[in-house]
């Protein structure tokens, strides 16, 4: 064609993925989210410190996979449906309701999408409660969830350690082991494990160096 | 400089040919709408049959994604109102997506807070015709389903219908693999109506938990984790059993098997 | 202009000097002489009542249900102009299976209550339309509990623990207010709520009526609001008539002396 063109699938092979690995554990306080660092453009890594784990209200956070730019954009939807929320029923929004919110996007949109996304929070009504949502806009509760391409690596490790009730200081262990098991076998993931532990007392950010996880 | 990026200007239409207007065009593309899509997240078969007093269906509990057994807790026989049950294969959201339309259809049905009114051939026949309007949409919902109950007259009804809007009854029925493998074991015993009238309920219950063993042997989408309703006509009830196993599998004929032809140790 | 007033009743966009809205007023006389409603707000739920006129001896009796639900959880008894009361209730509908469709989660009362307050409003500010002539008790559980509002034809609601509306509300009202609110079972409530019924009935003495009785609990009805068993329905309506003749036979020692 003699009109200048926009290839999209030409653009769509160059875009920015999280091929990531990424999880989310409930425990007896609450709930921790878990994400490599890693964004990748094919083999070339555009980001090594990426903040994969994106607040949408208060204590309830999301793990992001796939597409940086449709996870992102989705986030941010959702960041404001939930805001609106607050506002509209005079009462922050509880997990579930936000879980639901990303899972009619990525349904609705399942087309134009590539997110895998993990929904996580603390609320009073649930406490902690753990919601992922695939590709395809299913939605499923968990007391445990794992995602992104090195989650593959790991479905052995975590269904024989994961338990029921752990304390605080176990639960970052068990995220902070698995991860690392991700990050080695998976060359889309990598970088630093960052955390986020959400309970009745709020929000707290935890980072992990290479040196402080590669022999945990 | 000027700013305006509508004062800059276009590359000369003489040397690139004139501005493809389509490309602002919210579906730029030479291609049809494709809204098509492919299951994600997917459930293997459900199957059932009939008897002299009701209806066994069954379906497992896996939702695979691709040939990773990502979820086991998926509950794949849905009751819809008192005398209902949809069984669902095929893709998990679109499973989760005709939950929802089936729960506002009953909400809508306690509207004039009567007993439920919504019976298994009213459900069939709004499914399938949701499934045909998003096929004709080139939208599809991504599944195959079973319905089966009891009808307003009580009698038994066992449907089936798809993405495509096809539908039969049959006496015994079975979606996805089981289609291959349950459905002989099920002729077996129940060919006809007639021959439905002459099973027991506990013949039943044995065939479909039989045919439910061999697709855990032969369907490489399968667990042996599975939910089973029983419909009965003189009951007048259906009763659901859920996080069943597979029993009484035969593998220690194993140790024998050495080798692939020529003997070996 | 003399013969119809001040003129200022003659639309809703139009204030009266001493800033009234005259055709909202009105909307409430429509209500006024209507059947009695009545909603009791209940330890573990609400029920609902109503004192439903039978207009004509050719009616079906027990059909032509009044009472309604919004949702599984959520139940309205109105009276006023019962087509309104119709459009309100399915506009009540569309608003909780909207927050449904977003949310994936049944609607609390409270919002439901915020979201049909803000439609019934609507009709008091355009020229073009009229209030709703009905006063509509909203009762339902959710998991904070049991809600019971009011709603009146200017769009004002207010969280009850008992109320009353139609010819019978004064009466209704004065026996609401000797029970012990929110305190009692669901299970008193319905009895109360038939004998309420039939002494409020004394308004109206001349006019047949039906008594109709909905609950809605976690405990009773898994949060589902229902209409009550007949066993329930029938026990009610005998504790109701026991306490009517009792009542009479003390008018009469009154009169006596």
């Amino acid at each position: 064609m003699n009109g200048i063109n926009v290839d999209i699938n030409h653009l769509k092979k160059g875009e920015v993925n999280l091929g990531t690995s990424i999880m989310a554990v409930k425990f007896d306080g609450g709930v921790i989210l878990g994400a490599d660092s890693r964004t990748t453009t094919g083999a070339y890594i555009a980001n090594r410190v990426t903040d994969k784990l994106t607040q949408v209200h208060g204590t309830v956070w999301c793990c992001r996979s796939g597409s940086a730019a449709d996870t992102q954009a989705v986030a941010d939807i959702v960041k404001y449906h939930l805001e609106l929320y607050e506002a509209q029923h005079g009462a922050p929004p509880t997990t579930k309701i936000a879980a639901s919110l990303f899972q009619e996007l990525c349904y609705n949109n399942k087309d134009a999408l590539t997110a895998g996304i993990i929904c996580a929070g603390y609320d009073d009504k649930e406490k902690g409660a753990i919601y992922s949502i695939p590709i395809g806009g299913s939605i499923h509760k968990q007391e445990y969830a794992i995602a992104g391409s090195g989650s593959t690596f790991i479905y052995g490790y975590c269904n024989k350690n994961f338990k029921s009730n752990m304390t605080r200081d176990e639960t970052v262990e068990f995220i902070k082991t698995s991860l690392s098991q991700a990050i080695k076998w998976d060359g889309s993931s990598g970088g630093v494990i960052r955390m986020v532990v959400l309970t009745a007392s709020g929000v707290e950010r935890l980072v992990f160096y290479p040196e402080d996880y590669v022999n945990a | 400089m000027n700013h305006g990026p509508y004062d800059w200007g276009r590359p000369s239409d003489d040397t690139y040919g004139a501005y493809n207007h389509q490309i602002a065009a919210a579906n730029n593309s030479q291609f049809p709408k494709m809204n098509t899509q492919q299951p994600i997240v997917t459930g293997t078969s459900v199957i059932a049959v009939k008897y002299q007093d009701g209806i066994v269906l069954a379906a497992d509990n896996l939702g695979s994604y691709g040939s990773l057994a990502r979820f086991s807790d998926i509950e794949r026989l849905l009751p819809v109102g008192d005398s209902t049950i949809v069984g669902i294969s095929g893709d998990i959201s679109d499973l989760q997506q005709i939950e929802r339309i089936l729960d506002d259809l009953q909400v809508q049905d306690s509207y004039d807070m009567e007993k439920p009114n919504l019976k298994p051939e009213h459900v069939h026949e709004y499914l399938s015709r949701v499934f045909y309007n998003r096929r004709s949409k080139m939208d599809p919902l991504w599944n195959s389903t079973i319905v089966a109950g009891l009808s307003s007259t009580n009698e038994l009804v066992l449907k089936y219908a798809d993405l495509l809007g096809v539908t039969y009854s049959s006496p015994a029925i079975a979606t996805g693999f089981g289609a291959h493998l349950a459905i002989p074991l099920l002729r077996r015993k129940v060919e006809t109506e007639e021959d439905a009238s002459k099973l027991t309920e506990e013949e039943a219950v044995e065939l479909v938990r039989n045919c439910m063993k061999v697709l855990f042997y032969r369907d490489a989408r399968s667990i042996d984790k599975y939910s089973l309703a029983v419909i009965s006509q003189s009951r007048k009830k259906i009763d659901i059993h859920k996080g069943l196993r597979c029993e009484d599998m035969k593998w220690e004929f194993a140790k024998h098997i050495r080798g692939y032809g020529a003997p070996q140790l | 202009m003399s013969s119809i007033g001040t003129g200022y009743d003659l639309s809703n966009a139009i204030f009266s000097p001493d800033g009234r809205n005259f055709q909202v007023e009105y909307a409430s006389k429509a209500v006024e002489n209507a059947g009695t409603s009545i909603g009791i707000k209940c330890r573990d739920g609400v029920v609902l009542a109503v004192e439903k006129i039978q207009t004509s001896k050719l009616l079906v009796a027990g059909r032509n249900k009044r009472i309604q639900s919004i949702d599984r959880h959520i139940g309205v008894a109105y009276s006023g102009i019962i087509p309104d009361g119709r459009h309100f209730v399915n506009r009540g509908r569309d608003e909780a299976q909207s927050f449904k469709s977003l949310y994936k989660d049944p609607i609390k009362v409270p919002n439901l209550i915020d979201r049909v307050g803000l439609y019934v409003q609507n009709y008091t500010c355009a020229n073009s339309v009229r209030p709703f002539g009905i006063n509509a008790i909203v009762g339902g559980v959710d998991d904070d509990g049991a809600h019971l509002y009011m709603i009146e034809p200017s769009g004002v609601y207010w969280g009850y623990c008992g109320t009353a509306i139609g010819k019978g509300r004064q009466t209704a009202k004065a026996e609401l207010e000797k029970l012990d609110l929110p305190n009692i079972s669901v299970k008193d409530g319905v009895k109360e709520a038939a004998r309420i019924i039939y002494l409020a009935h004394e308004d109206n003495k001349d006019k047949e009526f039906e008594l109709e009785i909905s609950w809605v609990s976690q405990s009773e009805t898994g949060g589902r609001h229902e209409f009550i068993p007949q066993e329930l329905f029938d026990a009610a309506v005998q504790y109701a008539q026991e306490e009517d003749d009792d009542e009479e036979e003390e008018d009469e020692d009154v009169e006596v002396q």
